[in-house]
């Protein structure tokens, strides 16, 4: 069969008019846009059967139960930066976006989440602070955000390389890692693993370390005070940790590496969430057994904080049309907390600990006496319901006390868009990593401080934190 | 006249008017170019001028103070270094392997084919995953590259030449970070510039190969002599793409070091996408991508004259 120029066209232009109108055609839930949707978007979890096994069905149930059509996408957690701007951009997209910082920068062009925000802590108790200073500005009493949980981040630490240090019970103090890891390090060649790095954990680590030298990026009234003695103390106790007790891969340091040096024997100490432990138990059950961990350490002068390892916030987008029925999916979500902590094998940390726990079948084997998510997560913290068969008893027992230690990115103040500026941009790693490589600590403390000012001057003038310098 | 050519267009069928039909055929190419280039520069080109954040859709206009605040900036003055060092050692490499590979392949030899697509295997494979197989094999703690060096007996010994550490830790020194980058960078391209001038090879007269071969001239008379300069053109064409390319591309610096460590290999590329979507500033971020805009189209039109003016005819 031949085909003429002429034919060709006359197809083309049939085939793309027929393409153009085929969805409303065949598809008749393409012209019935009024059905109640709900779109979620959130990064995928580290422990994948919480998406897996409990997230999306809860989810899908939900929905079935009132009448709603719930989507669930998951995408990497590095992507939800990216998305939710294009989402924001084009004015349309999800109507639920988790993410895993505060997202203060959105504020301007999400719905305001006050009321969600009231009615739970009615429900559910007071929220834990530093739920509500990742997703309420107080210059502005608005909540852009809904913080439903956290991550801890401990310290975890090799036992059998500590015993033979004479410090079996691990790490109490930052000077520990020095005397004892260093020890570790010259007579048994195994170096700690704090990330000094343009990453994650490495963004986390650094703040951890200043708050507990008695420092800060910001005050709890925003002014920029990272040019303190106190900071230049921190900058030059790293600088002789990375010496003593690190290697250079501390520069390379990517959020899996905690998991491969500890899986591999190559750290005696890391800091991070118990995720590195839980890849231990499944991968090599041998040095699972061999992991300890430790509460966040002593500075100096006694003070001790341990920075979250991810704080969960959700935001609903301005152009979200479903803002109501996103914050009673959110409430309904609460409600069933004891689930998101269970099916991510602890790795989540509630933002309400004295929400009271439903009654019946929950998924998992009733824990007498626990009334509230306290009483549940303590429980579960003392017995481990995910330990290996024959591993010690009790080793997270000191998690109870996390959300003691534990606090948000811009503590002592609230998270800003300057704060997660300096965060985004590894302010503070880069600062202790040219202290580590030679710089003279005041130096480096001083360029930090220059591109914090900038940072915080651009926001300031945007109306979005407080503060004067 | 013109009423004459519309009342002819209009009289005669118009599927047989050859101007009409060919501004229909042009038409989506244009279009997608307008829709899909034109309007993400200007309104990247608005961007930097303006105030704009992620969080938000209102912006007012600044100005040029985007670009006075990123010139103070010692990571963009950084980035715009590495960029240039980046840029320049990958292509000059790029051009001098790209010569070699380009004769090897149009030479005859069995296996000729298996050769041809094993060296163009980089170019097809989706660059992020093959950039994320350089990162583990230059992972600082289980580097095959280590181990083989350790194997060896140049690192990991009291009087190894490499050193007595256990590895190299290639993406947490600096000047291995880079070196890395590059490199990865360099296997990335590679195949597109040979390819290109391969079909420049082919494209030479035989008589004057054979001509020259019967004058007595060698290999690198003849290489000098008769295919560099007749090669120039498609060279050109070759290395447009490679710096417009190296200079835009932020993928293997993003993948390997996200500009570490201490921004040491950060470009302007990949600072650009930091500070405008990660940390949410996208109007100092489109201020940063767009810093080259200027110098890259300069660039270009001189290539493209260089070509013009060398071209063979």
């Amino acid at each position: 069969m031949s085909i003429t120029r002429r034919d060709f066209i006359k197809l083309s232009a049939a085939g793309t008019i027929a393409l153009g109108i085929s969805p409303t055609i065949f598809s008749p839930k393409f012209a019935n846009a009024a059905e109640k949707k709900l779109k979620i978007l959130q990064w995928s979890h580290f422990v994948p059967r919480y998406d897996k096994e409990w997230f999306d069905n809860f989810a899908k149930k939900w929905g079935e139960t009132n009448g709603v059509e719930v989507t669930v996408d998951h995408i990497n957690l590095l992507e939800i930066g990216a998305r939710t701007s294009a989402e924001i951009s084009a004015g349309e997209g999800h109507d639920l976006i988790e993410w895993f910082a505060p997202p203060a920068q959105f504020e301007p062009s999400v719905v305001d989440m006050t009321d969600i925000n009231q009615e739970a802590q009615k429900k559910f108790g007071k929220q834990h602070p530093l739920c509500t200073k990742s997703s309420y500005n107080p210059n502005t009493k608005k909540y852009y955000g809904f913080c439903h949980g956290w991550v801890i981040d401990p310290g975890c630490y090799r036992k059998s390389l500590w015993e033979k240090v004479k410090k079996p019970q691990g790490p109490e103090t930052w000077n520990d890692l020095i005397t004892y890891g260093g020890k570790i390090k010259k007579d048994l060649g195994v170096q700690l693993g704090i990330g000094l790095s343009q990453e994650l954990d490495s963004n986390m680590a650094s703040r951890t370390l200043l708050w507990s030298f008695d420092s800060s990026v910001q005050d709890e009234n925003e002014n920029v005070v990272l040019n303190n003695p106190k900071t230049i103390e921190a900058v030059a106790y790293m600088a002789k940790l990375y010496k003593e007790a690190m290697t250079p891969e501390v520069f390379s340091w990517v959020p899996v590496s905690n998991n491969q040096a500890l899986i591999a024997g190559k750290a005696s100490y890391i800091l991070n969430s118990i995720s590195a432990y839980r890849s231990a138990q499944k991968e090599v059950p041998e040095i699972a057994k061999d992991v300890f961990f430790v509460p966040a350490l002593n500075g100096p002068r006694g003070t001790k904080w341990a920075c979250e390892h991810l704080v969960y916030n959700y935001i609903i987008p301005s152009y979200s049309k479903q803002s109501d029925l996103a914050k009673q999916f959110l409430l309904s979500f609460m409600e069933n907390y004891d689930q998101a902590i269970y099916y991510s094998e602890l790795y989540n940390s509630p933002a309400f600990f004295d929400a009271p726990i439903q009654a019946g079948n929950r998924g998992y084997t009733p824990v007498p006496n626990a009334k509230t998510i306290r009483d549940l997560n303590n429980a579960w913290f003392d017995d481990d319901p995910f330990r290996l068969k024959d591993e010690e008893k009790g080793k997270l027992s000191v998690l109870k006390t996390a959300e003691q230690w534990s606090t948000n990115v811009g503590h002592p103040g609230p998270a800003n868009p300057a704060i997660g500026e300096v965060f985004s941009t590894f302010v503070l790693p880069n600062m202790l990593a040219q202290a580590a490589r030679g710089m003279d600590p005041k130096q480096a403390v001083s360029e930090a401080e220059a591109l914090a000012k900038a940072i915080f001057k651009k926001w300031r003038n945007k109306g979005l934190i407080g503060g004067s310098k | 006249m013109l009423r004459q050519d519309i009342k002819r267009m209009l009289t005669k069928n118009w599927m047989d008017n050859k101007k009409l039909l060919s501004a229909i055929m042009i038409t989506p190419a244009i279009l997608y170019i307008l829709i899909m280039v034109g309007l993400p520069l200007i309104l990247a080109i608005f961007y930097s001028f303006s105030d704009a954040t992620t969080g938000s859709s209102d912006f007012k206009f600044i100005g040029l103070q985007n670009f006075r605040d990123i010139l103070e900036d010692p990571i963009f003055r950084k980035s715009l270094m590495n960029t240039f060092i980046f840029t320049f050692s990958s292509q000059i490499i790029v051009l001098i392997l790209s010569n070699i590979l380009a004769m090897v392949l149009a030479a005859n030899y069995r296996g000729k084919w298996i050769v041809r697509f094993l060296i163009l295997l980089p170019w097809t494979a989706p660059i992020s995953l093959g950039t994320i197989g350089w990162l583990w094999m230059l992972d600082s703690i289980f580097s095959p590259f280590d181990w083989i060096l350790r194997y060896m007996g140049l690192l990991g010994t009291q009087n190894a030449l490499l050193g007595n550490m256990s590895n190299m830790y290639w993406l947490g020194e600096p000047v291995y970070a880079m070196a890395s980058v590059i490199l990865v960078h360099i296997w990335r391209i590679l195949p597109l510039s040979t390819v290109i001038l391969m079909a420049g090879l082919s494209s030479i007269p035989h008589d004057l190969m054979e001509a020259a071969s019967i004058d007595g001239a060698g290999f690198f008379r003849t290489f000098f002599k008769i295919k560099i300069p007749l090669l120039i053109p498609i060279m050109s064409i070759s290395l447009l793409f490679g710096f417009v390319f190296t200079f835009t591309d932020m993928t293997v610096v993003y993948v390997l070091t996200r500009g570490g460590p201490i921004h040491s290999t950060q470009v302007l590329s990949s600072w650009a996408f930091l500070k405008g979507i990660e940390a949410g500033d996208l109007a100092h971020g489109a201020a940063i991508a767009l810093f080259l805009l200027p110098l890259l189209a300069c660039v270009v039109i001189l290539i493209l004259k260089l070509a013009r003016r060398t071209e063979v005819t």
